[in-house]
């Protein structure tokens, strides 16, 4: 299948995340028009970065005078697994140029290569995931639009009871990955069952998820050490 | 008031750092490909990452977040229809949350 066909199929796979990701983007509008960003201006934030969790996070800080090294730590902690998905679409982008794989990282997502796990081998990965990223893309933008234009009918509501949306939409991503990824699951349940002791010890949630992490590779390579004898 | 070049200067940065994380994870993965047994360590690390963040969002969740999060996980077990899942959690926190949270 070509890059521009696995493109093609990427936008037409991801329905279900254009309409989580819509809910995001619009929560994302309403929250920027809240902390006093302009129209334009959180359009352009959604265009470029391209994150709900960053630009959530920096929103937390948006106030006068900006604190911008605290804002660029807060955005790359949450950011951080980004790295990991890139780390794991690395023996899946092969066979395009750097210039195109440097361009097209811009679009990696979450469920686009959740996804990748599912897929005919002769998909090409790298089409699949930028097309799953345009269209989450579309879907970032149209709904910030969204929720930047009724900001003002929902200011009065409370929106806290869906914090918790976030993680739903991660657990079908992990269910996802579960049923479709090849890989073993000691990983996984080894950086969980951290993830836990750490978070009942008081520890920051960025290094819960730097140490678990951490944890579940080195599970990862025990396990293949003894698997391979 | 955020003035407007603080803005853009922001949003820059917060661009950079987020495109940055995108790239830097792919080339050290370039950089790690070559050991042998590498590639499903690689490939479990998302896996990782979701599970850091979602157990302790549970253990902290109460009674309508713990019950959302089941029903997502049951019915993408089930059905894998994310927007069934997530519909249904949604549903859970906003109904649910009133009647199930006893504070």
């Amino acid at each position: 299948m070509s890059i521009y066909q696995s493109l093609l199929l990427g936008i037409r796979s991801s329905a279900d995340y254009f309409i989580s990701t819509f809910m995001f983007g619009v929560m994302f509008g309403i929250a920027a028009t809240s902390a006093g960003i302009s129209h334009w201006y959180a359009l352009l934030m959604s265009a470029t970065a391209f994150t709900a969790s960053g630009q959530f996070a920096a929103l937390e800080f948006w106030q006068s005078p900006l604190p911008y090294g605290t804002i660029a730590l807060s955005v790359a902690l949450v950011s951080s697994r980004n790295i990991l998905l890139g780390m794991a679409m690395t023996h899946h982008f092969d066979g395009h140029s750097l210039k195109r794989r440097i361009t097209w990282l811009f679009m990696l997502n979450d469920p686009g290569v959740v996804t990748t796990y599912r897929l005919e081998k002769n998909v090409d990965r790298l089409g699949y995931v930028t097309g799953y990223g345009i269209s989450m893309m579309v879907s970032w933008l149209s709904s910030t639009w969204l929720g930047l234009s009724v900001a003002g009918v929902f200011a009065t509501l409370d929106l806290g009871s869906i914090d918790f949306a976030g993680p739903l939409v991660i657990a079908t991503m992990m269910m996802l990955f579960i049923k479709g990824s090849k890989t073993r699951s000691t990983p996984w349940m080894v950086s969980g069952i951290v993830a836990l002791i750490l978070f009942e010890l008081g520890t920051e949630n960025y290094l819960i998820l730097l140490v678990s992490v951490a944890a579940g590779v080195i599970a990862a390579v025990v396990q293949e050490r003894y698997l391979r004898g | 008031m955020v003035d407007q070049q603080s803005t853009l200067i922001a949003i820059a940065m917060i661009a950079s750092v987020v495109y940055l994380t995108r790239l830097s994870g792919y080339f050290i993965g370039l950089q790690l490909r070559h050991i042998a047994g590498i590639r499903p360590v690689l490939e479990a690390l998302p896996g990782c990452a979701f599970m850091a963040i979602l157990a302790p969002a549970v253990r902290r969740g109460n009674i309508s977040e713990v019950l959302a999060m089941a029903c997502v996980v049951l019915i993408m077990w089930r059905t894998n229809n994310v927007v069934l899942a997530t519909g249904t959690g949604m549903a859970v926190l906003l109904f649910g949350g009133p009647w199930l949270n006893i504070n």
